[in-house]
């Protein structure tokens, strides 16, 4: 639904986006990962119409956003970083002017407006002006003005930024039941936001898409770099040299435990081999005492700071 | 047509539910009786005309601050992105706002018909010439609209997009003193012509010229053009 085709944004000579490619297909949330000044908020604004890219093509439901923009604006929510909020208006007339601007026919806009209050949790504010509203109402109405006239694309950037956990919550509810239905693209640099809601990440930087997959198989991609973490009690030469005897362990860094100088703690690279950790257990088990062995998980965390660091060499070079 | 009577239904509900809307209009109305009650009582002749023109001279200090918010108001509200991302053309925008600076401008004007009730009790004036002068009245004001529109749409700053809009005005307003200076035909005619205060002047004394109306509604046009394509060029 949305397509983006090696789509590039120059301002002079500073290229804020470089030849991004990818799609959103309906029934899909695409989390949109990235740290502060990535390109996030430029490629949302290209996919949104705001902004017209430099080259390359974004089409919506097949609808090219440069030559049929109308037709395409009609199919798209969006949700800026800042919501567009008219503070001199009160709830209900903002809303009723977007679904005005946004065509809704004349009769349908009251049962539209009573769909999005509803699934956004105004009712205590629909009267309400929007310059009294708290940050987590106004965050809310953004949304709300999205979803009016049952748009097929969301576009969300950080649509739970500044909500506490119970709106964050609620948010992430009505994102994930549009998701079902809509194409949704989510802006985020909350990792934890996206293995819960997206199927699949796309990670940018340096206005570079780095990677697209699901959360799963960017962690798949990146096990090679695990770690098996063991607190032990042995003394530390012979244990070093214990564990690196062991097939699969490429690596070993050891420290004594806090107030307990005996203890080992020691932090093993392993390969991405199954029966790792048996292998470990039984061999240091057979001479010392073991205490904890725990194999750690790539998080998203680490698989997207991997990402970025290792494209921060290549920003350099471009510049 | 839909998306612009949307525009225009919010234009009119923010100037309502911003205290500078009354302000202006309560300025305007204010300077409006002031110089009525010192042309027609303090000398006696029953006429809008000097009325008029000194309405005319007041417009080009309220205009910029009833257009100035238009479109840097939208900005610095970080709405203008809803703007740009509805299903509306920049047209729709650019005259739907026009359309709501319009109808203040006739509200206002509306209000000083106040002033007709003593001129007509007392005096003697000439319906024709008086309405002559409104219809004036109502064309200079829109041009004037239309041009500090456009400038709204070129800066954040609402405060800028005023001190830019009052000197232009005044640029067009007394553009028609400079024919005095020159020798060159060409010049004095295109200075006259460019004048919105000669223009004005044969509609207060109650001469409708089709080049006066045209004049008017094309500076308007090209005001608003400009604006259009400044927000298609903006993308």
């Amino acid at each position: 639904m949305i397509a983006l085709e090696s789509v590039s944004k120059r301002y002079g000579a500073r290229t804020v986006v470089h030849d991004v490619s990818f799609d959103v297909a309906r029934g899909e949330i695409v989390g949109f990962l990235g740290p502060n000044g990535a390109g996030k908020t430029t490629t949302m604004r290209m996919i949104a119409g705001y902004i017209t890219p430099t080259s390359g093509r974004v089409t919506i439901s097949g609808l090219d956003m440069a030559t049929q923009n109308e037709a395409a604006a009609r199919r798209i929510g969006y949700v800026p970083e800042h919501p567009p909020l008219y503070d001199v208006l009160d709830v209900s007339t903002y809303l009723r002017f977007v679904a005005k601007a946004k065509g809704v026919p004349p009769r349908e806009i009251a049962s539209d407006l009573e769909r999005v209050i509803a699934a956004c949790h105004l009712e205590a504010v629909f009267r309400s002006e929007i310059f009294k509203l708290s940050k987590g109402y106004r965050q809310r109405v953004g949304l709300a003005q999205a979803l009016l006239g049952k748009p097929e694309v969301l576009l969300l950037d950080e649509p739970t930024a500044g909500l506490d956990p119970g709106q964050i919550q609620e948010t992430r509810e009505v994102i994930r039941s549009f998701g079902q239905t809509h194409a949704v693209l989510l802006s985020t640099h909350i990792l934890h936001e996206v293995t819960l809601i997206c199927r699949r990440v796309a990670i940018i930087n340096g206005g570079r898409l780095l990677a697209i997959d699901s959360p799963s198989g960017l962690q798949k991609a990146s096990e090679q770099t695990n770690n098996v973490t063991l607190e032990i009690t042995a003394p530390a030469d012979p244990l070093r040299a214990e564990l690196l005897s062991i097939e699969g362990v490429n690596g070993v860094t050891l420290r004594p435990m806090p107030g307990r100088p005996s203890t080992q703690v020691v932090d093993c690279q392993v390969d991405a081999r199954d029966g790792i950790e048996a292998r470990i257990a039984r061999a240091v088990s057979a001479r010392w005492e073991l205490h904890r062995l725990e194999r750690q998980q790539a998080t998203l965390e680490n698989i997207f700071l991997r990402y970025v660091r290792e494209s921060a060499p290549d920003r350099r070079e471009a510049a | 047509m839909r998306g612009l009577l949307a525009i225009y239904q919010k234009e009119l509900i923010s100037y309502f539910r911003s205290p500078i809307a009354y302000f202006v209009v309560s300025v305007f109305l204010l300077g409006t009786g002031y110089f009525f009650l010192y042309n027609v009582f303090m000398t006696g002749i029953g006429t809008m005309n000097e009325t008029l023109q000194n309405m005319g001279v007041l417009l080009l200090i309220v205009v910029p601050v009833i257009t100035m918010r238009l479109f840097s108001g939208e900005y610095t509200g970080r709405t203008m992105e809803l703007l740009m991302t509805l299903p509306l053309k920049p047209w729709q925008i650019v005259l739907g706002k026009y359309l709501g600076a319009t109808t203040i401008l006739l509200l206002m004007t509306l209000a000083t018909c106040v002033d007709l009730v003593p001129l007509y009790l007392y005096g003697n004036p000439e319906t024709k010439t008086i309405l002559s002068g409104y219809t004036g009245f109502v064309l200079l004001g829109m041009a004037c609209l239309a041009v500090g529109q456009f400038f709204s749409a070129l800066t954040q700053n609402q405060i800028v997009a005023a001190l830019i809009t009052v000197p232009v005005l005044l640029v067009f307003w007394f553009i028609g003193h400079l024919q005095s200076f020159q020798s060159s035909y060409a010049l004095r005619a295109l200075f006259g012509y460019l004048s919105f205060a000669q223009h004005f002047a044969d509609f207060i004394r109650g001469l409708m010229r089709s080049e006066a109306v045209v004049f008017f509604l094309i500076v308007s046009a090209v005001a608003l053009t400009l604006n259009t394509s400044y927000l298609q060029w903006r993308r």
